[in-house]
């Protein structure tokens, strides 16, 4: 039994060590040495990556109750989160420069939030669920607020106050499940349902309990934190968050949906509506904005809502668009703050100033662009596979769905205009008292940029083998 | 010889070439440049050439390609396959024909950012071969899209000092790119409503055209992605409440991507048009086609009245080839075979008469730095060979025997005339014959206003045609004239 725990808690163990090894550096070594803090996280998170392929992909239960599962679907998710912390943290650098003191502690909190992520997805009891929710909740709540300034701070209270009421309307649902099951076990309930006739209260439960868990995703009524957030924290911390949570949620949500939240069409219907207004709502918030950073949280919250759409309608084959689309994403957006972490957070984020910066670095400025076409869904990238596979699996849900995606398609055209209006400066012509000043590119910032726009280019000419692979974790979960 | 005439290799042969212009190893000298990509474009043009002299509609050309024994996407059925039937050919030789045209015409209006302008010139002629050429729908949506950006580029970045760049071309290329993947995203419905209705009906995930020809899907679905595909390609036909975006992109482009738009990026909407809805959704394309007929009349007679208002030498060809694209629409919307070969035929013809416009419309432009018909005049007097082109070309254009558009607009009424199913059409071809009028109208109006009066003594010396635009001008005229005596050359090929 120890033993089966062991094999199977490896990556999340060799995590949690580095966390501890980190904290105890905090407080022992000097700040001067800040830069192996860095390092030290790369290390723990490759680790974790290198332990996780040691895990058998055949389902498995354990823990107290079977708290904890493990099986093929978790472990795609765990592989994905994993290497975008891997990514995140090496772009880290600016940050912790202007905070050496506490480099090693946000270090430890980063992979604290990673850790929170990774147990969320093998979560198989509410309980579990719910520890490590406040887990990535409360980590990335002190991330936020590791910048300099007052924005930072107000965003920080902001994403408190929001995940708090998030978590306690979740738990609300929850104890309605409850009161319904009897159990807080997620197969456990799974059984229940399957065995016995549900009613709406069930029905009113799931619908409080995805509304709980999608405010980390930024869908409609928790949906206004996101452009606060953006527009005070760190690029680097902004690839973490709009990659990590989202990543984790889509894992949790969308198996809760397969599983016990799976037969109720009232819970489908609320959830795209919320998704519709979702997009609607951000696409035209963004037409007025001029901060590429707002921007790009009115982005986020739209693919979200998107892809959260898709996931309602629950079936196989929409839940491996789902994660197809996922996968996409999360290296288009690391790219992207990638570039704007090395564009430097002591410049403004205003769309002018960003003009023709393509004279300054072609190569990088290129990567850059070639990130954005792809979040607009034009070919030959990542974007436009992934948009055309995710709104197949809506198409093919009937009719009546028609609507929504006729609705979703119009809302990228709204979105293409704000991708164009944060691409076209880039390339105008040099200004001679053109002022940006670019810190020079990093070489890690140049390697998760690169890393990035490669992973998109590549799988929009052939993402036949992604999407296998999506399929397969889809059809066994 | 079919194994050296590959499809693939005429499709991306240009991106590949743009790719390499576009990488930092090539060279940046400009008369290098411009050389290289000039024999690029002649030898695709040879190559086409090549392969309409060999081409043999029984046994059209087409290719499938594989990744590693796997389809481009597999599990939506979604295969990369290539093929070239008659109607692709006429309109694959008449793409390069045109670029070549505009390529050549390009050493004048282009004077900065070389490197850039030729591999989006060679990336768009792809993309827009890829639309002729694709075997599956997806695969066609893709160069649909992928054809925006180099379009956008085209249009929208300063590619001279001169002030011929003037400051609305961004904004008419934003115009362009918004109003395309509005029906762009309309047209993913539709496809991905066939897809799967195609899915459904057959049993089998594929999008190919030929499986989905054969599936028989609901009339009333089938209504519905009908209407949405239209949507799509009604913008880029454009059919009337959707071609604000023309005239603005037509006159803020420079002249050489004029000419490739008006030439053939407006045909990618007829042949979405005939390869879709005519030929795969043809139950409810009967239903449809009286709707469309009105649409395409109130095209033709509606923007030869604007076309007639305009006094910008650009704005009225624009105008004019929005009114000739509804001819092309009214003859698919006949249903017949001579609707069907008419309304290919003047897709090529208005293709080789607008290409010509647009020159001219250039050639003035660069010599006179006007494009005003009240204010500008003269022109005859100091360029009489110019001048010869003009009025043959503009005789072309509004349809006077011996050159091919008479043929074509002619046989078009004759084809609605003879549809057998809807009186509508009958009328909305009766309707059509003023634009015959109208158009002699806006044209000769144009010709007169320029041409003709007192030259202005600042341009006294201005020269004639340079070797260059004699070529272009020439080889137009001669493709009319070919095409005009010994019409069955296309004709015979479509109808067989």
């Amino acid at each position: 039994m120890i033993n089966d725990i062991f094999s199977i808690m490896l990556p999340q163990m060799s995590l949690g060590f580095f966390i501890i090894l980190l904290l105890f550096l905090s407080m022992v070594l000097s700040p001067r040495l800040y830069k192996y803090s860095r390092l030290i996280s790369v290390i723990g998170i490759f680790c974790s990556i290198v332990l996780l392929s040691t895990v058998q992909t055949e389902p498995q239960y354990f823990g107290l109750r079977n708290s904890v599962m493990s099986d093929s679907y978790t472990l795609l998710f765990q592989f994905v989160i994993l290497v975008c912390g891997f990514l995140v943290a090496l772009l880290s650098k600016n940050l912790i420069k202007t905070k050496k003191k506490h480099a090693y502690t946000f270090h430890a909190i980063l992979l604290t939030a990673i850790f929170g992520a990774i147990n969320i997805i093998s979560a198989n009891d509410f309980i579990t669920l719910l520890i490590s929710l406040e887990l990535l909740g409360f980590s990335t709540y002190f991330l936020i607020s590791f910048a300099k300034g007052y924005y930072s701070k107000e965003a920080a209270f902001k994403y408190l106050i929001t995940s708090a009421v998030s978590t306690g309307v979740f738990l609300f649902g929850v104890s309605y499940l409850y009161g319904i099951t009897g159990s807080l076990n997620i197969s456990q309930i799974y059984e229940y349902i399957t065995v016995n006739e549900t009613s709406l209260i069930y029905s009113i439960s799931a619908i409080i309990i995805v509304l709980g868990l999608s405010s980390k995703l930024a869908v409609f009524p928790f949906a206004n934190w996101i452009i606060d957030v953006y527009k005070g924290c760190d690029t680097s911390v902004l690839a973490f968050i709009s990659t990590i949570p989202k990543l984790a949620m889509f894992g949790i949500i969308c198996r809760l949906m397969v599983f016990p939240l799976s037969n109720s069409f009232e819970l489908t219907f609320v959830i795209a509506i919320l998704a519709l207004i979702t997009a609607l709502w951000a696409n035209t918030y963004a037409i007025r904005e001029n901060n590429v950073k707002v921007i790009f949280a009115c982005s986020a919250s739209a693919n979200a809502s998107y892809a959260l759409l898709t996931a309602s309608l629950v079936s196989v084959y929409n839940l491996s668009t789902v994660i197809f689309y996922l996968i996409c994403y999360v290296f288009m957006n690391i790219g992207v703050f990638a570039y704007l972490n090395m564009y430097g957070d002591n410049n403004s984020f205003e769309v002018e100033s960003f003009k023709s910066l393509y004279h300054k670095n072609h190569g990088l400025t290129c990567a850059y662009a070639l990130l954005i076409i792809s979040l607009a869904g034009i070919p030959i990238t990542s974007g436009f596979v992934a948009k055309i596979y995710l709104f197949s699996a809506i198409a093919n849900s009937g009719l009546i769905f028609v609507p929504f995606l006729l609705g979703l398609l119009l809302l990228t055209v709204v979105a293409l205009f704000y991708y164009l209006k944060v691409l076209l400066p880039l390339f105008e012509e040099c200004d001679k008292n053109n002022e940006t000043k670019i810190l020079p590119p990093k070489f890690s910032q140049k390697f998760v940029l690169v890393i990035s726009a490669i992973i998109t280019f590549f799988i929009g000419i052939y993402p036949e083998v992604l999407i296998q692979l999506c399929r397969y974790i889809a059809y066994n979960i | 010889m079919n194994i050296l005439l590959s499809v693939p290799f005429l499709i991306f042969m240009p991106m590949v070439l743009s790719l390499l212009l576009l990488s930092p190893l090539f060279t940046s000298n400009e008369i290098l440049i411009r050389r290289f990509s000039k024999s690029v474009f002649a030898i695709h043009f040879l190559y086409t050439v090549l392969m309409l002299i060999f081409f043999d509609s029984a046994n059209p050309y087409s290719s499938v390609i594989n990744f590693f024994g796997l389809d481009w996407i597999q599990s939506m059925g979604i295969k990369f396959s290539l093929k070239i039937d008659t109607i692709s050919m006429i309109l694959v030789v008449l793409t390069s024909f045109v670029f070549l045209m505009a390529s050549l015409s390009s050493k004048f209006n282009i004077r900065k950012n070389h490197k850039f302008y030729y591999s989006m010139l060679m990336l768009l002629e792809s993309s827009i071969l890829g639309i002729f050429t694709a075997n599956d729908m997806f695969l066609f949506f893709l160069f649909w899209e992928l054809e925006m950006v180099p379009a956008y580029f085209l249009i929208g970045s300063k590619f001279s000092e001169q002030n011929e760049y003037n400051a609305d071309a961004k904004k008419s290329a934003v115009k362009f790119i918004l109003f395309t993947f509005f029906g762009s995203m309309f047209m993913l419905l539709g496809f991905l409503l066939l897809h799967y209705y195609n899915f459904v009906s057959n049993g089998v995930l594929s999008a190919g055209y030929a499986d989905i020809i054969s599936s028989t899907i609901p009339k009333g679905i089938q209504m519905l992605i009908a209407i949405c595909l239209l949507i799509g390609f009604g913008v880029k036909l454009p059919i009337i409440p959707l071609h604000t975006w023309l005239p603005d992109a037509h006159t803020n482009a420079p002249t050489p991507v004029s000419m490739v738009l008006a030439g053939i990026l407006l045909k990618t909407g007829g042949y979405g048009i005939y390869r879709f809805n005519y030929e795969m959704l043809s139950e409810s394309f009967k239903t449809i086609a009286p709707i469309l007929a009105v649409l395409a009349l109130i095209n033709i007679i509606y923007t030869a009245f604007v076309s007639y208002a305009q006094t910008d030498i650009k704005r009225i060809v624009a105008y004019s080839s929005i009114s000739n694209m509804g001819l092309v629409l009214l003859g698919l919307c006949a249903i017949n075979k001579i609707g069907l070969s008419a309304s290919v035929f003047h897709m090529v013809s208005h293709g080789l008469v607008t290409c010509g416009l647009f020159m001219i419309a250039g050639i003035v432009y660069l010599r006179f730095k006007n494009r005003d018909i009240n204010t500008l005049q003269g022109v005859a007097a100091v360029m009489p060979r110019l001048f010869g082109f003009s009025v043959l070309i503009v005789l072309a254009s509004i349809g006077i025997p011996l050159f091919a558009p008479f043929i074509s607009e002619v046989l078009t009424i004759i084809g609605a005339m003879n549809s057998d199913f809807s009186d509508v059409i009958k009328f909305a071809a009766l309707f059509s014959l003023p634009l015959l009028i109208l158009s002699s109208c806006y044209m000769l109006k144009f010709l007169h206003n320029s041409f003709f009066g007192e030259v202005k003594e600042e341009f006294l010396k201005v020269n004639d045609l340079s070797v260059h635009e004699f070529v272009i001008l020439a080889s137009i005229l001669c493709g009319l004239i070919i095409f005009g005596l010994f019409p069955n050359v296309i004709l015979g090929t479509i109808t067989g």
